[in-house]
């Protein structure tokens, strides 16, 4: 077996341990979670082993396997790395391990759950090794159907309603992007990721074209990311999902939209994207703004942090649409950083939950007295998301509006108020720590546990990320940077 | 091998439903000898069709079997051989499970004849050998008012139908003046025009494609579950595959033939996906995605071109499998979305096969629907209708809504009802399993069944 195969392996050792999980009888819930932890523990080893093998001087793909799939059709099986990709597998790899972790005490029906958890693992990883565009939304679509389930029957009171809603608003983009898939591959003659990127570079598609299937794209990317006005689905979803399964969504799923546009609407598309980016820049503005004012107004907590993750997207959204080095740097920055924080976030929330069954701001007023560490944690993480200086959150929103005041195809006037979403982003994380963290402290606490040795070891190794990318940047961006130079060459844009 | 081989999988059928009628003389005491002497029947029909192999003809060309026509065959009896297990080992107490067996026989072989017929007379004779049954099938519990109204709505619209299929072939055969489906002539103007709309006006009809659908919701809602398992999908593979014979033959020679069918295409599919969503009757509400899935279909027959009608073939197996599964299973324990609450807690192995195929017919990869319809929806932009492929993926997306509701019924709720659970069969469980893996290896390995659907010219 060669080094190019343990991307399929990195993508399809799931696959085998949610089928093992879901033979699992019902007697022995306790096997399924050793089933599903081991699992992601070896697929997070092997990201491990990718990282350290990668070669951080390349810019194109790495360890790619490519082999005819259906030939009648001219689809491919065809995986591959660059840096955008790995750094979001590694995201994927971690995230997934801390979910099982984080489910450990889950045992209402415990085997279909951590077998939906690894299925969910499949999708995500593979949407970010694909390397063709049938594969690619074969990945994109098999995320719905276990996190459909997740919601749909582990979730709170109003799942069902969530669940449904998350499946059809995701379904409905994402057959758009199958039309502009499709006109791609008719107007080409290929599904092959690499090769279409070229052939956009080089000016082989008319900009009429290029429009429309631009349009398609953005109709399924967007929804994903979620871009204002597409991200009613958002808030529902996270609110009602299982913690494990909203630490995904926020930390893993709301990437893959992002990622589509860095991978395929830039590349493939760049005269319309150049031409588009103005607009989807005004979208990206009106989200960092409105997610941080709608965030602003939430008493339930989850909710506040479901919000501020169309704020944070925002700025992936501005970086990308830079078309700038930087601009680019900080939007992959961006959304490493979003994951692994508001993955904190959304697990402190739920720690918090277990132990409460609250999640009203006003009720949990005081939890620094009452839960010391997790009070310190929260306010930790609050300080990351918010863009502290020294804190993983910081590099990428900085990055963000370094490239998009360098842009020539965003106008200042954007930037200007995108920076003014930053203090926004601050006010509001700051008053929530105000309240929740140092207010009076509330009946509801009092004699509730503090965090558990488990729990520790879940945030820990985010915490620690956070403390490493915030510290020295370019232990992430070294990564990043070659594939984005070279992106950036191949659309032209500013350097 | 002898070109006869090529019709002994119709022999075989014929012989299998005789030894149904008469199983309780042949096997005393085996009340379901007749479902499982014809689901072996079926099945070594079945293997003598794929040992036959294809490419030649019978009766002076009336009969032929290509490659595309051995996929239809076989695909079209390994789903009767299932459906007869199944039937075999429901565990339902009906009554006269023999007849059942019998009809179910001849109908498929009809379909076969269908499948085969290069025919105009020869295709008539097979498309009513293969309805016929399925009347009496639909009226199958006639101690029912609902269901004996709704066989009669299905028979005499069927009437109608083939009436008009008469008509139309009748203007056809005088202007070529052969019966030969490959000598057709249409002579230019609107008499060509006209003689083929009446054919395709029939043909729709039997394929429940719209503007005449109006008749499936209300029959397969009288009917018996499981006859509408059977009707519903089944013969759907052999009736779209002679659709196609008949499309390729007479749309190079009239230019109406694509907008024609085009049109027909979105009704089909705006008005199963919309009707599809205030049913509460399982049986309703498949009948409904029927309609759906014949627009989906006519997508690849308004292409008029040999990847169209490939994508079209392959879509009607891709559709036929789930179809017939999540009807078996609504047969077995309520035709109901409430009979169903809370399957997945009482039948974990069934629930998660039929969200398999529902999730199927929605369209996910990777899947055999989500195959099929990237194969259709290819062809149709590949020849120039974007707009209808563009239709065709909004609607997709809609039917996520109709069929997301069966699976929140099976896996959301709870069973409040308090009865008893009913008794599944490992062989009746089997048969939904197999047909979920089914529409697995189907849409992952789609590349030899897609190269194994070529036509003769």
């Amino acid at each position: 077996m060669g080094i190019s195969d343990l991307l399929s392996v990195v993508v399809f050792l799931p696959l085998a341990g949610a089928v093992v999980s879901a033979l699992v009888p019902k007697t022995r819930p306790e096997v399924a979670k050793w089933v599903a932890a081991i699992t992601m523990g070896l697929g997070l080893a092997l990201t491990v082993w990718i990282v350290a093998v990668f070669d951080r001087t390349a810019s194109g793909m790495q360890f790619v396997t490519n082999v005819a799939w259906v030939p009648q059709a001219g689809i491919h099986y065809h995986l591959g790395v660059d840096g955008v990709s790995i750094t979001m597998l590694a995201l994927s790899s971690l995230l997934g391990l801390i979910a099982v972790i984080a489910s450990w005490k889950v045992t209402d029906r415990a085997p279909t759950y951590f077998a939906m958890l690894l299925l969910l693992q499949v999708g995500m990883n593979g949407v970010f090794l694909a390397l063709d565009f049938v594969l690619f939304y074969m990945f994109w679509e098999l995320v719905l159907v276990p996190m459909f389930f997740l919601i749909g029957m582990w979730g709170g009171t109003r799942r069902e309603y969530a669940s449904v809603k998350f499946f059809i608003y995701t379904l409905a983009g994402s057959v758009f992007m199958l039309v502009g898939m499709i006109a791609l591959y008719l107007h080409t003659g290929t599904f092959d990721m690499v090769a279409l990127a070229k052939a956009g570079s080089t000016g082989a598609l008319g900009i009429g074209f290029q429009n429309w299937v631009f349009l398609a794209f953005f109709l399924g990317f967007a929804v994903k990311v979620p871009l204002f006005p597409l991200h009613t689905w958002l808030p529902d979803a996270h609110v009602e999902a299982p913690t494990a399964a909203s630490v995904l969504l926020a930390g893993i799923l709301l990437k893959m939209g992002t990622y589509g546009f860095i991978r395929v609407s830039l590349p493939m598309l760049p005269d319309a994207a150049r031409a588009w980016a103005p607009w989807i820049a005004v979208l990206a503005v009106i989200s960092i703004v409105y997610g941080a004012a709608v965030a602003f107004a939430q008493t339930d907590l989850k909710k506040l942090v479901a919000y501020s993750s169309v704020s944070h997207m925002g700025f992936v959204m501005l970086g990308i649409f830079s078309m700038t080095t930087a601009g680019l740097n900080g939007a992959v920055a961006v959304m490493f950083s979003h994951g692994v924080v508001t993955g904190m976030l959304f697990l402190i929330v739920g720690m918090v939950y277990d132990r409460t069954h609250t999640r009203q701001i006003a009720d949990l007023s005081g939890l620094s007295s009452a839960m010391p560490v997790m009070g310190g944690l929260l306010a930790f993480a609050s300080f990351a998301s918010l863009g502290l200086p020294g804190l993983s959150g910081f590099v990428g929103e900085f990055l963000s509006l370094i490239g998009a005041w360098q842009s020539a195809v965003i106008p200042h006037w954007i930037t200007v108020i995108a920076a003014v979403g930053v203090l926004l982003a601050a006010a509001y994380m700051l008053w929530m720590v105000l309240r929740v963290v140092l207010g009076k402290p509330s009946e509801v606490l009092r004699g509730l546990p503090d965090a558990s040795t488990r729990e520790l070891w879940v945030l820990a190794p985010l915490v620690a990320l956070t403390l490493i990318v915030g510290l020295y940047w370019s232990s992430l961006l070294a990564f990043v940077d070659p594939a984005v130079k070279a992106l950036v060459a191949l659309v032209g844009g500013a350097a | 091998m002898a070109s006869w081989t090529l019709i002994v999988p119709e022999g075989l059928l014929l012989a299998g439903a005789l030894v149904a009628l008469f199983a309780e003389v042949l096997f005393p005491g085996g009340r379901r000898a007749g479902a499982w002497s014809g689901a072996a029947f079926a099945a070594l029909a079945a293997a003598v069709s794929i040992a036959a192999g294809s490419g030649a003809a019978l009766f002076g060309g009336q009969f032929a079997v290509d490659p595309a026509t051995q996929v239809a065959r076989t695909a079209t009896l390994l789903l009767t051989s299932a459906f007869l297990v199944w039937l075999g080992g429901a565990g339902l107490e009906r009554e006269r499970v023999r007849e059942f067996a019998a009809l179910v026989l001849f109908a498929s072989l009809g379909a076969l004849l269908m499948a085969a017929a290069r025919d105009w007379i020869v295709l008539l004779l097979a498309l009513e050998a293969a309805t016929m049954p399925a009347y009496v099938l639909m009226g199958f519990d006639r101690g029912d008012d609902r269901s004996l109204e709704g066989a009669l709505k299905y028979f005499l619209l069927s009437m109608v139908a083939s009436l008009l299929f008469l008509y139309g072939m009748s203007f056809v055969i005088g202007m070529s003046g052969s019966t030969l489906l490959a000598a057709s002539r249409l002579q230019p103007g609107a008499v060509g025009v006209v003689a083929a709309a009446f054919v395709f006006a029939g043909l729709l009809a039997k394929l429940s494609a719209a503007p005449f659908q109006w008749w499936s919701p209300d029959a397969y809602a009288g009917a018996p579950a499981a006859a509408v398992a059977f009707v519903s999908s089944v013969p759907k593979i052999a009736g779209l595959f002679a659709f196609a014979r008949v499309v390729a033959v007479l749309a190079p020679q009239t230019a109406a033939t694509g907008p024609l069918l085009a049109a027909a295409a979105v009704a089909s599919m705006l008005i199963g996906n919309l009707a599809a969503y205030p049913q509460t009757d399982v049986r309703r509400l498949m009948a409904y995605s029927g309609v759906a899935h014949a627009g989906y279909l006519l997508v690849g027959l308004a292409t008029g071109t040999v990847a169209g009608t490939q994508a079209a073939v392959f879509y009607a197996i891709a559709y036929a499998v789930p179809s017939m599964g999540v009807m078996l299973v609504a047969a077995q324990y309520g035709a109901t979305l409430d009979a169903l609450r809370g399957l997945a807690s009482r039948r974990p192995w069934v629930a998660w096969a039929t969200a398999l195929m529902l999730v199927s017919l929605v369209g996910v990869p990777p899947l055999a629907g989500f195959t099929g319809k990237l194969y259709l929806f290819t062809a149709a932009m590949r020849s120039g209708w974007v707009w209808l492929a563009v239709i065709a993926v909004v609607m997709s997306a809609v039917s996520a809504g109709f069929y997301l509701r069966i699976m929140r019924a099976m896996f959301f709720g709870t069973d409040e009802s308090g009865e008893a659970p009913i008794a599944g069969s490992p062989a009746s469980a089997a048969v939904v399993v197999a047909c979920a893996l089914a529409v697995i290896v189907v849409g992952v390995a789609s590349s030899p069944l897609l190269a194994a659907i070529t036509f003769a010219k």
